[in-house]
């Protein structure tokens, strides 16, 4: 169970903060991350292969978003809770579920700010006794136009395992 | 309108033995630091055998394969939901299956189902894709 009520997360469900500033999409981290999906496309390595197969210019991958979970693009006292502490045990946390909506590819030369909002907070009873808990949180990507790019949803999972060191 | 895409199109590809140094490669890549991922130690003290792969690592391996199914200029939507933990050493096989195609007003509604098992035949990520042409 998380460290705080489940009523006391449901009364923030709707919330809305400002997650991602000067998320620019730069050339090294998108062939970097290509290789580490293992996507070696030379659409991600090479303009002219990215515009000769139709694209304005290298485009990132489909889930080349992630990467604003970086620090650097993270404002002031916001970090991987995308601004809610809801007080899920880190250890017992997975990710369930990803979705992305796109108007457009992401490409090298973009800079995006997200919002994040608080779409959802319930609990279901855990396979083998025990609680779990479900977080849906979405983020609105825009660019420097305001123009929407992208939207990414995610659900984090509290599972209903013991916390690490409680026999401690 | 496009005639390209047909129910029951098919593409797969299989990444073999993805193993530790993957996770670590993806957490440098994508931020992800959660130790779970790569300090076995960390991962054996909160219930698990060993570390396991980031689920966004393998929705990214699943996305070469909607890349090469459907492109990226057209892709809307991108969804994937993370059924099983991906052990060091698996194979991932992803399988990208065009499920229907459809006439509307912005073009050629193409989705496709997306999955990727294991070397066992066990599903470790499912979701869909879908691209507006």
């Amino acid at each position: 169970m998380p460290a705080k009520p489940i009523a006391a997360l449901k009364e923030r469900i709707g919330e809305t903060y400002r997650t991602v500033e000067g998320f620019g999409i730069e050339r090294g981290k998108v062939a970097e991350f290509a290789r580490a999906i293992h996507d070696a496309s030379d659409i991600y390595f090479d303009e002219t292969a990215a515009r000769d197969a139709g694209y304005e210019t290298i485009p990132a991958p489909p889930t080349f978003p992630r990467t604003s979970y970086f620090p650097r693009y993270r404002p002031d006292g916001v970090d991987h809770s995308l601004g809610f502490d809801l007080g899920f045990d880190r250890a017992r946390v997975v990710h369930g579920e990803q979705e992305y909506e796109y108007t457009r590819p992401l490409y090298v030369g973009d800079e995006l700010v997200g919002d994040t909002t608080l779409e959802d907070v319930y609990q279901r009873d855990g396979r083998n006794g025990g609680t779990m808990t479900f977080a849906v949180l979405r983020t609105e990507f825009v660019d420097t136009d305001g123009e929407h790019v992208l939207t990414a949803s995610n659900t984090r999972i509290e599972t209903a395992g013991e916390t690490a060191g409680e026999s401690k | 309108m496009t005639d390209e895409f047909a129910v029951g199109d098919s593409y797969e590809h299989t990444v073999e033995d993805v193993d530790r140094v993957d996770f670590v490669k993806y957490a440098g890549a994508s931020g992800d630091f959660n130790r779970i991922h790569y300090d076995d130690p960390y991962a054996r003290q909160a219930g698990y055998d060993s570390v396991f792969g980031q689920g966004m690592l393998t929705a990214g391996v699943a996305s070469r394969t909607v890349r090469q199914a459907l492109g990226l200029q057209h892709l809307r939507e991108f969804r994937t939901r993370f059924t099983a933990k991906v052990r060091p050493g698996d194979d991932l096989a992803t399988t990208v299956e065009v499920t229907a195609v459809e006439e509307g007003d912005e073009g050629t509604r193409v989705e496709a189902a997306v999955t990727v098992v294991n070397q066992h035949g066990e599903e470790v990520v499912t979701g869909t894709a879908v691209a507006v042409i």
